[in-house]
């Protein structure tokens, strides 16, 4: 227990002086998290740049007018039809409404008005969230003219307890990815002492070799707390990000990722003899886990084919699993399933970590 | 434990084997490490195992420290051995690897600290530090100490748990001639304190100041063993003696001169083994006398040292 808890000692000493790592852990993930709210954490109030060109300026006209600009999703302005086109063209508006002259006149004959929407097929994105806007409002309008009351309504009403943002998404991508590194990297000390000899000075003293890698585990695990920490206050503060889940189970599942992180991250040190080697082997393991993982989007937006590597990479099961914890998102595994692909992950990378590693 | 009788003379001491080694061999692939050396170590002596680089010292030096398993033979170690004991024989050595092995980013009193932490007996820090001079570097990361100074903290590691014996595996490699007469001293002020320690080295020089008794390695074998004294006194009857000359005589006229056994010229310097000093140094000085190009330069007569006694057992120099 001396010896580990010296060893301990010596590892966070080590890391806190060492520049690099300290930066890796603790800077990375708040940068990340900065920009990555800064970007995302307005979707809410976000809007759509577009064109309004009335011709009508009767009281219904104006009225009409006025309703439209009233949508909070669109930025309006007004102007002439041939400008707003011209304008449409070089990308300043995603779509232009056009309310032609004598709406009460055509109304009056029994006729139906024309409200024509000018835009650009190309940007497809948006005009999926536009069309069904501008169709709902010149419904509305139409039964505002006509005075029927409505017999159907639809009621909204969202199944989570909050509506999930992007950015709240994200905290939990952003939480995965930090344990991922942090685990990943976790075998760079051990090959960095293996290669210094280090690791053999110490097993030429009467402890026990182990208490070596159980000391490193015990940091790994509380800066992985302590990253989580800092990035669930930077969500919470700055980008108003509510925790809603279990705690003890966030706890839980953080510890067990990062187990299995550093776990895999011990794999590599058995097979590396150089942290010049280890580096490429790590990329490897972490790039294809950071897109295939659906840490940072929806998995729908995968190709069909490439779900089963989704179901294969221990990091879904991580990001799925905090993401059911912290923000109540739907799962796209069960959280007893998250828990027994990590803890497999875990078992199986200690098994070759112990066959293969060397101390020399 | 084994008693025996180191000088077997007229004072006979008792004195206790703490080191025995019997018929060792390693081998790594095609290349024997170590090829059936077998000796043995008396408390309180400081012992050197001699050779040149790869000659297998720190193999054979690693498996008696218990870091590497023998293909065959036997290592006992304060009267156990490893496997069982291992754990009780580390507690009561001291080790210094060749490679410095610090942690680069703990400072000088953090590394010895930690390791002092192992042991169930231990030196403070500050005597330990004060042993290898470096007590004013105590706050400096071992990282950003000079060579020498990362070989003193090394060497401080091997002596923290106040260990029974210190093996020392060539302490003074690469270090400026002042540093090494710095470590001389701590390894003298161990043998004071009664200790034993375990020495490798491959200079000459060293092995002849501080050893009590050495043994010559080469290829992984023992070619020679005994205290610096006997070994060069069994090789050579002669003494050496070196000079300069302009231009130097044949090797023929030297070896025809009364005494000498033995001549080696090397472009201006001339070296010349004799059993005689004053009969060929009375030739040589007639001979300088009648030479027109200034006679003898840097004249003197010195006793063959281990350098010789290795040239003469292995035909090569021990650097080569």
């Amino acid at each position: 227990m001396k010896t580990f808890f010296k060893l301990f000692i010596a590892n966070t000493r080590q890391f806190f002086r060492d520049r690099m790592a300290l930066g890796f852990t603790f800077a990375f993930p708040v940068v990340f998290m900065v920009i990555f709210g800064l970007v995302f954490s307005g979707a809410d109030e976000f809007q759509y740049d577009v064109g309004l060109s009335s011709q009508d300026s009767t009281q219904t006209g104006v009225a009409v007018a006025e309703a439209f600009k009233q949508i909070p999703i669109f930025s309006v302005t007004e102007g002439e039809l041939e400008n707003q086109l011209e304008e449409l063209k070089k990308g300043s508006f995603r779509a232009v409404l056009y309310i032609p002259e004598g709406l009460v006149e055509t109304i009056a004959r029994g006729e139906a008005v024309d409200i024509k929407l000018y835009y650009d097929p190309s940007q497809t994105t948006s005009i999926q969230i536009i069309q069904p806007v501008v169709r709902e409002f010149v419904n509305s309008i139409n039964q505002m003219l006509t005075q029927q009351p409505a017999l159907v309504r639809l009621q909204e009403e969202s199944i989570q307890l909050k509506e999930l943002g992007n950015i709240d998404y994200l905290v939990p991508g952003v939480i995965a990815m930090s344990i991922m590194f942090l685990g990943l990297f976790s075998g760079l000390p051990l090959i960095q002492q293996r290669e210094k000899k280090i690791l053999k000075r110490l097993g030429a003293t009467p402890i026990h070799r182990v208490n070596i890698i159980y000391s490193q585990v015990f940091l790994r695990l509380l800066l992985a707390l302590a990253q989580t920490a800092i990035i669930i206050a930077i969500a919470y503060f700055l980008f108003d990000v509510a925790i809603l889940g279990n705690w003890l189970m966030l706890l839980a599942l953080i510890l067990l990722g990062t187990l299995t992180f550093v776990g895999l991250g011990y794999m590599v040190a058995a097979f590396a003899r150089t942290e010049e080697g280890a580096m490429p082997v790590i990329q490897l393991i972490q790039f294809p886990m950071l897109f295939l993982s659906g840490i940072f989007f929806p998995v729908e937006f995968l190709p069909d084919f490439m779900k089963p590597i989704l179901n294969a990479l221990p990091l879904s099961y991580l990001g799925d699993g905090l993401r059911q914890v912290m923000v109540e998102a739907s799962p796209v595994f069960s959280l007893s399933t998250d828990f027994l692909v990590l803890g497999g992950w875990l078992l199986a990378s200690l098994i070759i970590s112990i066959r293969f590693f060397r101390w020399e | 434990m084994v008693l025996f009788c180191m000088n077997a003379g007229d004072s006979c001491k008792i004195t206790v084997v703490v080191i025995k080694v019997e018929n060792l061999y390693k081998t790594y692939g095609a290349i024997k490490a170590v090829d059936g050396i077998s000796f043995e170590i008396a408390t309180g002596e400081v012992f050197g195992m001699l050779g040149p680089n790869g000659a297998g010292k720190t193999t054979t030096t690693e498996i008696i420290e218990g870091l590497r398993e023998p293909d065959s033979g036997s290592v006992s170690v304060l009267g156990m051995s490893h496997g069982r004991d291992s754990d009780k024989i580390k507690q009561r050595i001291g080790i210094q690897l060749q490679a410095p092995s610090l942690l680069p980013l703990l400072n000088v009193e953090e590394v010895l600290d930690l390791f002092g932490s192992f042991y169930k007996r231990r030196i403070g820090v500050k005597e330990v530090l004060e042993r290898v001079s470096l007590t004013e570097s105590r706050k400096v990361l071992s990282k950003n100490l000079s060579g020498g100074q990362q070989q003193r903290l090394s060497v401080a590691i091997a002596l923290i748990n106040d260990p029974e014996i210190a093996f020392l595996d060539e302490p003074t490699t690469g270090l400026d001639p002042q540093a090494r007469r710095n470590l001389w001293a701590v390894i003298q002020e161990m043998k004071d304190r009664g200790k034993t320690v375990f020495l490798t080295t491959h200079y000459m020089e060293e092995a002849e100041t501080l050893c009590d008794r050495l043994v010559i390695i080469d290829y992984g074998k023992i070619i020679a063993a005994g205290s610096p004294r006997e070994l060069i006194r069994s090789n050579f009857d002669e003494s050496a003696i070196q000079f300069e000359m302009a231009s130097p005589p044949a090797k023929k006229s030297l070896l025809a001169m009364p005494g000498v056994t033995q001549a080696a010229i090397d472009g201006t310097e001339v070296s010349v083994y004799s059993k005689d000093i004053p009969a060929s140094m009375g030739a040589l000085l007639k001979m300088a006398e009648q030479d027109e190009n200034g006679g003898l330069l840097n004249l003197h007569v010195r006793q063959a040292t281990l350098e010789d006694v290795f040239l003469k057992l292995t035909g090569r120099k021990i650097r080569e």
